[in-house]
Parts: structure tokens; C-alpha cells; sequence
């Protein structure tokens, strides 16, 4: 009996902190505007009239998108890191930090999404190999 | 410092015309790529990138677009799967933690958890309270622009009275029978003449007449174009038959053979569905070679009699009602019984001798299976590099 009071209690919680969280979406404005994410989820099929779901997914995207630029950032600044330790030059931190396709596909493996590159392309299967050791 | 994705842009609009178009980017979505590249490089900069990569760029804002649409395409699904609609946030708290679930959230584990405690709404939470407000770099209006159509003027806006109770208000008017009249296109023709045969007003009928003639010009010249195309029988003969319309002549009476008709190749469905009503007895005579032209006579003329009916005057059938029907095998080279399949027989007999040889059929198809696969067997011996 006493726990009862107390779930219902806590479901109002959840509920009020729910829906004070998307009222406050309304204030905060994210940097993905509201008509791009109306246009791709029109293209998915998405109806609804509230305006605080945009928001809601707007954030979430822009979540993701700083998660993965963040993972890749890390990335970069490890990879300029081991260069300094290498030839201990402080210049060399100094260097602008490019969103790079390797950083970028790093991170983005982690997330389920590949876009890893071929690293080269050879003529034949062959090529590149010791020609003693290739079959003649 | 925003330069990383104003500069570029030009340059990215370029190289888009280049790449590669998929399903899920289409022509008409450069405008709304070009806007996520903003936003995405936006987002970038703030968590602290200061320049960027062509290709990753136009990478991550690709990955992003995806996500809103697979966040949105999971959304509606959890909301017709319970028979609703609209998505409501419930949804999007679902389609998130689908999203979310490769990497994990905190209560995944949880069955019993309740979606509007979930995690994934805490880390948000979290997000937009340490988040920096950056808006947008533009204002974006709203897209795509839905153009206005024309009405296509209803019986209603028009003004005008349906002409019967079966056509209701709101459907498109009827043009104009003198507009038709001078357009040449099949379709307003053929549109206008059965109108003129359907509704049989007598002041339209005049009006119907010319769009009419119009119509039967353009089967006598679809057909003449057809007799042209099969390549049948000699340019003069076509000539003369495209001279005087085939159409438009009189029906061949009984005992009359006509030798100026350029012989159309018709295929065996159409001469086999067509119950010949004139009793020509060239058919039945005991001449074992049956001359294709004589073979298609009687075709023929079904088919004229036929477009005849579209005169809305004079002529009546003759054919129909006085001929006794006559049931008229066309046999095309030496095929089996079995492979006609329009195959129209009345007697039992011939039945039974059908279903006879489809027996014997089926035993040969069998050996021709049976080669056609020792032939293939053969073929891969030949090839052992292949499987």
C-alpha cells in the first residue's frame, strides 16, 4: 500500500519533468533549423502537429552530431599528440584542427555507420608481392 | 571563423552535380543537403573543429540527414503498430533508444522502465543544458514550396448543369466539342466521339460529327501505319489501300473477294478470338492449301464491321444477323493442339484427342528437358574453372 502512493508519485515525476523539458525546448533554439527536420521527417512518414517534437528531435540530432564530432576531435588532437612526441616540436600543436575523413570514420564505427575507405588499389592481386615469392 | 562552411560552398555545390545520386538523395534534395552542411559545420565548430574536409563534411551532413530520417521512419512505425496516425513523444523516445542502442544508455537493461524516464531524455537533458545556444547561421525558409495548381474547373465552378444525374457537381466540366474539333490529338478526338456516343444529344451530334471523322482518320491512319509495319504484301497495293481508307469501304458481301485488301498479319489471339459470323466457303473448300490472304479475309472484315459501328448513322450490321455462326480453326504452321490457347472448340471429341496429345506432349517436353539438361552438363564438364 505505501509503495503505491509513492509510484504514482514518481510517475508524475517523470511525466512533469518530461513535459517541463520539452516546454523548455521552446526557448532553446538548435542550431539545426526546425525546416530541415520537418523536410526529412516529412520524407519518413512523420505526422505530427506538436511543434515541440521537431525541437526534440533537433536536439537529439544535434547530440549525435557533437558526440560524433567530438569522438573524432579526440581523434585528431591523439593523432597530433603522438606527432609531438615523436619529433618534440611545440609548433606543431599549434596547428588547425581538420575534421578529417580518416577522424570522421573512426568515430563514426562506433556508431554503427561505415564509411571506411580502400586504402589502395592495386592493379592485380599479385601486385606488390616479393617476385620470389610469386607464382610463376 | 564560419568561413569553414560559407567558403566552401560554391565549390560543394559543384562537386554534389558529381556524385553519386541514391535513393534516399534525389535531385531535389540539394537545397535541404546544403542546409544540413551548415548546420553540421555549425555544430563542428562549436564542439571545436576549425576547418574541414570537403568529404567529411558533406559525409557527416549525409549521416546526419539519415538520422533524422531513420529517427522519423521508426517513430512512424511504433505509431501505426498501435493503430495510430501521429507520432506522439512516446514514439520518438522509442525510435531514439533504437538509435541509442549500439552504444547503450543508462536503464537499457530495464524492462520494466518507463519511456518518459528513459535515459536517453536524461542524456539530452543533460546536452541541452551544457550545451552552447548557437542558431542557426541563416534564415531558412520554409521548404519545399507547394505550387498552386489550376482547378481544372469543375461542373460547379463552371457553372454549368452536369449532363446527367451520374455525373455528379464536382467533377472536372467536359471541353468544349468545338475545341476538340480542331485539336488532332487521338486522345480529345476519341474523348469527344464517345461522348457524342454516350449522352446522343441530338444538337451535339453535328458538332460530334467533324471530332468524329477526325477519330476515324486516326485509326485509318494508325491502322495504315500498322499495315505499313508488318511489311506485308507490295508498297503499291499499300498505296492504294492507304488511297481509298480500308475503313471507311464497304463490307465484302458474300462470295465477294477482294484482292486489293493489303493482307495484315494478325496474330493468332486476335484471329482465334474473333467468332467469324459469314459463311465463306472458300474455307471449307477441299483445298488443302488455304492462302493467308483468304484465311484473313473473313478477320478482316469482322474488324471493319466492327469500326463501322463508331458511324453513329446508316450503316447496320448485315453481317450480324442473317450469317450462321461458323467455328473457324486457324492453324499457324504445324503446331500441336496443345500450344493453341485460345483453343475454341465445341466438340467433345476433339476434347478428348486434345487431352490425348497433351499427354503425349508432356512425355516429350520431359526428353526435351532431360537433353537440354544433359547438353548443360556437358557445357560445365568444359569448364572446370567455373562453378
Amino acid at each position: 500500500m505505501s509503495h503505491n502512493p509513492q509510484s504514482s508519485d514518481g510517475k508524475h515525476d517523470d511525466d512533469s519533468t518530461l513535459s517541463d523539458f520539452l516546454a523548455s525546448l521552446m526557448d532553446y533554439t538548435p542550431t539545426i533549423p526546425d525546416e530541415l527536420v520537418e523536410q526529412y521527417l516529412a520524407k519518413s512518414g512523420f505526422q505530427c502537429p506538436d511543434v515541440r517534437l521537431i525541437r526534440l528531435v533537433a536536439v537529439a540530432t544535434q547530440k549525435f552530431v557533437a558526440e560524433v564530432a567530438s569522438d573524432a576531435l579526440q581523434h585528431c588532437k591523439a593523432r597530433q599528440d603522438a606527432v609531438v612526441k615523436d619529433k618534440r616540436d611545440k609548433q606543431q600543436r599549434d596547428k588547425r584542427l581538420i575534421l578529417t575523413m580518416d577522424d570522421l570514420s573512426k568515430s563514426l564505427r562506433e556508431y554503427g555507420v561505415n564509411v571506411k575507405h580502400q586504402e589502395y588499389f592495386a592493379d592485380s592481386p599479385s601486385t606488390g608481392i616479393d617476385p620470389a615469392s610469386r607464382e610463376e | 571563423m564560419k568561413d569553414g562552411g560559407l567558403e566552401n560552398k560554391k565549390e560543394l555545390e559543384n562537386s554534389k552535380k558529381q556524385s553519386k545520386s541514391s535513393k534516399f538523395r534525389s535531385k531535389n534534395d540539394d537545397f535541404s543537403l546544403a542546409i544540413a552542411k551548415v548546420a553540421v559545420a555549425q555544430v563542428c565548430e562549436s564542439v571545436g573543429f576549425q576547418s574541414f574536409q570537403d568529404s567529411a563534411l558533406e559525409t557527416l551532413s549525409d549521416v546526419t540527414a539519415r538520422y533524422i530520417y531513420t529517427l522519423g521512419k521508426s517513430a512512424t512505425l511504433s505509431a501505426n503498430l498501435t493503430g495510430r496516425l501521429e507520432s506522439n513523444v512516446f514514439d520518438v523516445i522509442q525510435g531514439l533508444e533504437e538509435l541509442e542502442s549500439g552504444l547503450g544508455f543508462a536503464d537499457a537493461s530495464d524492462v520494466n522502465r518507463c519511456l518518459a524516464n528513459s535515459g536517453v531524455i536524461r542524456d539530452i537533458v543533460h546536452f541541452v543544458g551544457d550545451a552552447a545556444d548557437v542558431p542557426f547561421a541563416y534564415d531558412v525558409p520554409r521548404f519545399p514550396v507547394v505550387k498552386e495548381r489550376e482547378g481544372m474547373g469543375s461542373f460547379w465552378e463552371k457553372g454549368e448543369e452536369p449532363h446527367g444525374e451520374h455525373l455528379p457537381s464536382w467533377l472536372p466540366a467536359f471541353p468544349d466539342p468545338e475545341s476538340c474539333a480542331t485539336q488532332s490529338t487521338v486522345g480529345n478526338g476519341t474523348m469527344s466521339g464517345s461522348n457524342g456516343v454516350k449522352t446522343g444529344l441530338v444538337g451535339v451530334e453535328r458538332k460530334i460529327e467533324r471530332p468524329l471523322l477526325n477519330c476515324q482518320k486516326q485509326f485509318a491512319r494508325n491502322g495504315n501505319l500498322r499495315d505499313s509495319s508488318c511489311g506485308a504484301g507490295d508498297s503499291a497495293k499499300a498505296r492504294e489501300a492507304s488511297n481509298s481508307n480500308p475503313y471507311l469501304a464497304a463490307p465484302l458481301q458474300f462470295r465477294e473477294k477482294e484482292v486489293d485488301v493489303s493482307p495484315v498479319v494478325l496474330p493468332t489471339k486476335l484471329s482465334n478470338e474473333v467468332v467469324l459470323r459469314d459463311s465463306v466457303p472458300e474455307n471449307h473448300s477441299g483445298e488443302d492449301q488455304v492462302s493467308v490472304l483468304e484465311t484473313f479475309a473473313p478477320a478482316i472484315e469482322a474488324m471493319k464491321s466492327g469500326l463501322c459501328e463508331y458511324d453513329g448513322s446508316r450503316q447496320k450490321n448485315v453481317l450480324y444477323n442473317q450469317r450462321p455462326t461458323v467455328h473457324f480453326k486457324i492453324g499457324i504452321g504445324k503446331k500441336s493442339l496443345n500450344t493453341a490457347p485460345y483453343f475454341v472448340s465445341k466438340n467433345k471429341d476433339i476434347h478428348k484427342i486434345a487431352y490425348w496429345f497433351e499427354n503425349s506432349n508432356e512425355k516429350d517436353d520431359r526428353k526435351r528437358r532431360a537433353e537440354i539438361f544433359s547438353e548443360e552438363s556437358m557445357e560445365c564438364s568444359h569448364e572446370p574453372g567455373q562453378l
